[in-house]
């Protein structure tokens, strides 16, 4: 670069104007520097704080459960940050209006009373007011000093405080809005970017915290709720049962526990499929719920109600209702029959329409009860009167039916003591062949075991004294064991003793034993059976195992099997009380037996045509599907010899041949020449 | 002091008396006078300035302050805009004046001391502004109030209820926008 070619100042003023110029150059090129600088600088500081605030968050949403805890850390941590006079949040509930939740904070309560009173309870609905405006738009809103002045809903109260702006943001669980934030402030609301920024943010880490909160929510619910009907479970109804039980005022009036078990449920299932016991189930539990709260005037539990109530599934078909603060008994009574006729109409399961009818237990508290267990008992106890009656209905517990199970209970406890000392005998009722038309009297071909309780004060009892508490009691399991055992050993004796006799196989009499359900539908029942054939060495071909259709009730799949099982070792068996219960053709068809024995009150009323038809059919089914028929309860002589025309080809009864003691009944199959030579 | 407020000082001193007099000002102050906005200077720097300006013009230091103050604004506001334009009056400027501040303090020096203003209703209607700091800098405040009126064309009429400068623990000053 050639120096003339640079123009130099020619004087001292010129030098100084340029020095001057030069100084300003330098001076804006400083300016600019440090503008870039400090704009860098703050934008640094103000994302350090940023991140600082939103750490704060993040741990406190981390740290809580608890959306109500959390909140009002986050309101804090927003206001003191942005410096803004009052933050509030309201949850978005199920139909959708934004209700404040209490939640809030300013520095200055005094202050801002007046818009802190005129928010803390409000509840706005879609497009009302700020927080309606979010939840309406699903996007933050802003509101500035000259809206806040004219068209704010709450501009008094603002204006009080000093309030100069407002925001409201959404706070979202994927699209769904869960809570607002709403902040006001005493200045103008400048940086909406930053201010986005950082309280979207914070809304993601609330959300965090409502979504954990919902989950918790959510398992206490499964613990607590039957997962298919979705209504409270035995846990739930034990704690709000007791609860109530607690409150009973000193007259201990007021509570009522309904026991409501469904009639005719297992035959849907086992017709139709657990499929199908599911969608009834499911549709009970609507109706149910729909009944109770319709008569609790649309008002749910925990609502101000005359009188609350507790629906609850606790069993397989089993709902339990207790009624709590019931102003007057007969509302348990009302109800149960509200209940019933809400069950008239069918229920559709796939195709098909089905009915279920109510058996409903009530007892109502009093002082005679120390705890809510021995209520719920006693309306158990009434459940099952109403469902022994075969027609369901309702029962209320009542001293008597109390006293029936004292009865029972004291009876139960002298069962015990029977089992243990060996009170019980068997008496043996023979059966015979009813021969051929026209002849007499056939031969015997065996015997029916039949239990006797020798009791130690009254003597001689007959089964159906004793046998239904047995069933209750769960004593009837030891009793029939004792019962089989017992019966096979005697009639091996004797097998023995006629064997020697020089009687042949053929001749040897049967060995008929009846099976309680209960004992039959044990899991070791025909292991047990064969331990016993083993034991006693009576021939299995001579052992009948009677059962009624009640097993077949309870479990056709495990009565099949077991009968299979046992005929496979050549026991016969033998389908009791024909005729009395379902008589359902298709556990004839399905279920292997030997034998079909008509029930005695066909043959009491043999003089009406009508027994006379059905036994006509009964022995034509049995011919049919090749079963011998014993015809039971054989009274008189016309009786036997009317069965005998009809083709019936066994019987027992009083005209036969009375129960026995062992000796004397075996002493029956002595001919009597070798009666007398022994 | 922030380095700024040199700066602003220097601005003022220079589009009122002319470039060589802020020279002239660091010579009696007996200062180098280098400062840059990124930068920190003893808060004695300031005071010899002030007293400095305060013996050439033949001023008190408050009224020097209150002077620069005054002053600063239109600087402010050229170096500053993003902080004037969000608001449409002096009052709602000023109130967000803690919110300008502190992050300007802080963002260079995340320790460093800030000025408090805390603003409160008074029972007759004012605004009161109450300002503590070691600096005792009220009349500053007071001049930099009434340059935001300037700025957005507004009146104030400012009340000194109680000043540090008279001992007190605590400036106290009332506001009133609509004089």
């Amino acid at each position: 670069m050639k120096q003339e070619a640079i123009p130099l100042p020619h004087d001292a003023a010129m030098a100084v104007e340029r020095l001057e110029r030069l100084v300003q150059r330098e001076r804006e090129g400083r300016l600019q520097a440090e503008a870039i600088a400090e704009r860098g600088l703050r934008e640094l500081y103000e994302s350090q704080v940023r991140l600082a605030l939103l750490q704060r968050i993040t741990d406190c949403a981390n740290r809580s459960n608890d959306f109500s805890e959390a909140i009002g850390e986050v309101l804090k941590e927003i206001c003191e940050h942005m410096n803004w006079a009052f933050g509030t949040a309201y949850r978005v509930e199920g139909y959708g209006a934004a209700v404040a939740c209490d939640a809030w904070y300013t520095a200055e309560p005094a202050r801002l009373f007046p818009l802190v009173e005129a928010t803390r309870d409000r509840t706005f609905a879609s497009g009302e007011g700020l927080p309606g405006r979010v939840l309406r738009d699903g996007h933050p809103h802003w509101i500035d000093e000259s809206e806040l002045a004219t068209s704010f809903c709450r501009r008094v109260e603002a204006a009080s405080c000093g309030i100069r702006s407002a925001c409201g943001f959404p706070v979202l669980i994927g699209e769904e809005i869960v809570c607002v934030l709403e902040f006001f402030a005493r200045t103008a609301m400048i940086d909406k970017d930053a201010i986005l920024l950082t309280v979207t943010q914070a809304a993601t880490q609330l959300a965090r915290v409502i979504e954990r909160e919902r989950a918790r929510a959510a398992l206490l619910h499964d613990a607590l709720h039957d997962a298919m009907t979705g209504l409270p479970n035995r846990t739930l109804l034990d704690e709000r049962s007791r609860a109530a039980f607690e409150r009973l005022p000193e007259s201990r009036e007021g509570l009522a526990v309904l026991v409501i078990d469904l009639d005719g449920f297992k035959a849907i299932n086992d017709k139709y499929g657990h499929h199908a016991g599911d969608i009834v189930l499911i549709e009970t539990a609507r109706r149910f719920d729909s009944v109770i709260t319709a008569r609790m005037g649309g008002r749910r539990r925990g609502d101000q109600a005359s009188w609350r109530a507790t629906l609850a599934r606790v069993g397989g078909d089993e709902f339990v209702v207790v009624l709590d603060a019931l102003p007057d008994p007969a509302i348990a009574m009302d109800l149960s029959g509200a209940l019933i006729d809400a069950l008239k109409a069918p229920i559709q399961v796939a195709d098909e329409y089905v009915n279920v009818g109510l058996s409903i237990g009530i007892a109502h508290s009093g002082t005679s009860y120390s705890s809510v267990e021995q209520l719920r008992q006693d309306a158990d106890l009434a459940m099952y009167e109403a469902k022994s009656g075969g027609h369901g209905g309702v029962v209320t517990f009542s001293d008597s039916l109390g006293n029936e199970r004292r009865n029972r209970m004291a009876l139960e406890s002298e069962l015990r003591d029977a089992i243990r000392e060996k009170q019980f005998t068997l008496y043996y009722q023979p059966i015979f062949a009813l021969g051929k038309a026209g002849a007499n009297t056939g031969k015997l071909r065996g015997f029916e075991a039949l239990i006797r309780w020798n009791h130690p004060d009254r003597g001689l009892v007959e089964p159906g004294r004793f046998i239904p508490a047995a069933e209750a009691g769960g004593l009837i399991v030891f009793i029939g064991d004792w019962v089989l055992r017992q019966a096979c050993s005697a009639m091996a004796r004797l097998h023995r003793s006629l064997t020697e006799r020089g009687f042949a196989p053929g001749e040897l009499p049967y060995i008929s034993i009846n099976i309680a359900p209960q004992q039959f539908l044990q899991p070791t029942f025909s292991s047990h059976v064969q331990r016993v054939l083993l034991e006693t060495g009576v021939p299995p071909e001579l052992v009948r195992l009677e059962v009624t259709e009640g097993v077949a009730i309870i479990d056709p799949d495990q009565t099949r099997q077991v009968l299979e099982q046992v005929r496979s070792w050549g026991v016969k068996t033998s389908l009791d009380d024909f005729g009395t219960g379902y008589s359902s053709l298709s556990y004839l068809q399905n279920l292997p037996f030997d034998t079909l024995k008509i029930d005695r009150s066909f043959i009491a009323s043999m003089d009406d045509p009508k027994s006379r038809k059905i036994i006509r059919a009964i022995l034509d089914l049995a011919s049919n599907l090749n079963l011998s028929v014993v015809a039971e309860g054989i009274e008189t002589m016309e009786q036997g010899a009317s069965l005998r025309e009809m083709g019936c080809e066994y019987g027992q009864g009083y005209h036969l041949g009375r129960p026995l003691d062992e000796a004397s009944a075996f002493a029956l199959v002595w001919p009597e020449g070798t009666a007398s030579a022994a | 002091m922030k380095g700024v407020v040199f700066n602003l000082l220097e601005d003022a001193v220079v589009r009122e008396h002319g470039l060589l007099a802020w020279d002239g000002l660091l010579e009696m102050a007996g200062l180098d006078g280098a400062y840059t906005s990124l930068g920190s200077y003893p808060d004695s720097e300031v005071v010899r300035l002030v007293d400095a300006a305060s013996t050439a013009l033949g001023l008190s230091a408050g009224e020097v302050l209150r002077w620069f103050g005054r002053s600063a604004i239109p600087l402010l506001h050229e170096r500053y805009e993003m902080f004037f334009t969000p608001h449409k009056n002096a009052q709602s400027f000023v109130a967000s004046i803690n919110d300008i501040i502190h992050p300007e303090v802080r963002k260079l020096y995340a320790g460093a001391g800030c000025p408090h203003f805390h603003f409160h209703d008074l029972e007759d209607g004012r605004t009161g502004l109450a300002y503590k700091s070691p600096r005792r800098m009220c009349r500053l405040a007071h001049g930099f109030i009434e340059g935001a009126a300037d700025h957005y064309g507004d009146r104030v009429a400012i009340e000194h209820l109680a000043c540090m400068l008279d001992g007190q623990p605590v400036c106290r000053i009332a506001l009133d926008w609509n004089p």
